[in-house]
């Protein structure tokens, strides 16, 4: 998919993304991401192919930190990341203030935004699945 | 990925390292060491070429593991974008990542090829050690944070972050396999040549096959390829015994 078509990511602060996942009904997938990242790239496929599979019962939502709209959107168009919500925090604030440092980050929130687990670095097949899995699970 | 595979590398390595080494009690002087199954390779390797065969097996074995971790290192940086040309110093931080398929794949080419005069007994020789590390791999979970799969109310079951109990399939497979690996140290019947290799590679198809289900998979895993795997694996051991009755007949 061509740049063009990716729309330019909304802004967030710390206090709006709060409110995001205090007001959302599902559960919650928060990936952090950065297009200047390695291990994100290598992450990106199974975030795509995760939000396809589960993508009706819980929200993606990713947070990309320190960067450009134009290398942001370049990113998504190259892995085919359009089915995902993203945000962006050229601040960097958003990670520090959900309790996490560095990126790739992946945060599982329950509905109501209540922490479940959060990974740090590269996540793994197997690690998103059990967090997926937990949160389905806690939803009930 | 990360520590999984080096540890798989090392205990593997290690296993051969004392299948190669053991003396069992009451061997004869002319016997070389080593103990059942993972013995009788080197009896046919000093039959076929002499002891100085035998003893480059190591060195083979050494050397695949050294450049499978090396490529599949290699292959990591380059999946996620990164030039090793361009940041060398960052092939060694294995913390960033191994490619397994590359790094398997790298190590059985050079294996094979450093083997390629006796490989079915070289393969039988390895076979052990390989269950042993693949073990290793799987035990490896630990580092991942990645051992557990789908909910159990067995009295084993573990609490995941959530705390929802559930299968440690990953030690389940470990246990397995290191299972099947000192059954293939220890029993001490020869097999054909190959047929050990064979059965090491249906061994740990079907025990990965038969922990599949209480995995936890994006996509819908790889049953298919295990049971393919355990398959031809079972394929090439009758085709073993097979030919040892036609040779002895």
């Amino acid at each position: 998919m061509a740049i063009e078509s990716v729309p330019i990511l909304p802004a967030a602060t710390p206090a709006t993304f709060r409110a995001l996942l205090t007001a959302s009904d599902r559960p919650v997938v928060v990936n952090v991401w950065a297009s200047w990242c390695g291990p994100c790239r290598s992450e990106a496929p199974l975030l795509r192919q995760a939000a396809a599979e589960w993508g009706d019962r819980v929200r993606f939502v990713g947070v990309d930190v320190r960067d450009t709209q134009d290398a942001a959107r370049a990113f998504i168009a190259e892995f085919g990341l359009e089915g995902i919500e993203h945000h962006f925090d050229p601040s960097g604030a958003i990670p520090g203030d959900l309790g996490g440092f560095g990126v790739p980050l992946t945060f599982f929130f329950g509905p109501g935004g209540v922490l479940v687990s959060m990974h740090s670095g590269v996540i793994d097949e197997r690690t998103l699945a059990l967090g997926i899995d937990d949160l389905l699970r806690l939803a009930g | 990925m990360e520590f999984g595979l080096l540890a798989a590398a090392v205990i593997a390595l290690a296993s051969l390292r004392l299948t190669l080494g053991f003396q069992p009690g009451g061997a004869g002087r002319d016997e070389p060491p080593g103990i059942g199954a993972a013995r009788s390779w080197k009896v046919r390797l000093a039959a076929a070429g002499g002891g100085q065969r035998a003893a480059r097996l190591w060195d083979a074995a050494l050397l695949s593991a050294v450049v499978g971790l090396a490529i599949g290192r290699l292959a990591a940086m380059i999946g996620a974008g990164t030039n090793p040309l361009g940041h060398a110093v960052d092939i060694l931080i294995i913390r960033g990542g191994v490619d397994t398929v590359s790094a398997t794949v790298a190590a059985l080419v050079v294996f094979g090829l450093l083997s390629r005069r006796d490989l079915l007994a070289s393969a039988d020789a390895v076979a052990p050690g390989a269950l042993a590390g693949l073990a290793g791999w799987h035990g490896g979970c630990f580092t991942r944070g990645a051992c557990l799969g789908t909910p159990s109310d067995l009295p084993w079951a573990v609490g995941g972050p959530a705390g929802v109990a559930r299968h440690p399939v990953e030690i389940y497979a470990a246990i397995l396999l290191i299972a099947a690996c000192v059954i293939l140290i220890v029993v001490r019947r020869r097999p054909p040549n190959g047929a050990t290799a064979a059965l090491a590679f249906t061994t740990a198809a079907a025990i990965r096959l038969g922990t599949e289900p209480m995995r936890l998979t994006i996509g819908g895993g790889l049953t298919w390829w295990y049971l393919a795997g355990a398959g031809f694996g079972l394929a090439a051991v009758v085709m073993a015994w097979l030919r040892a009755r036609r040779v002895r007949a």
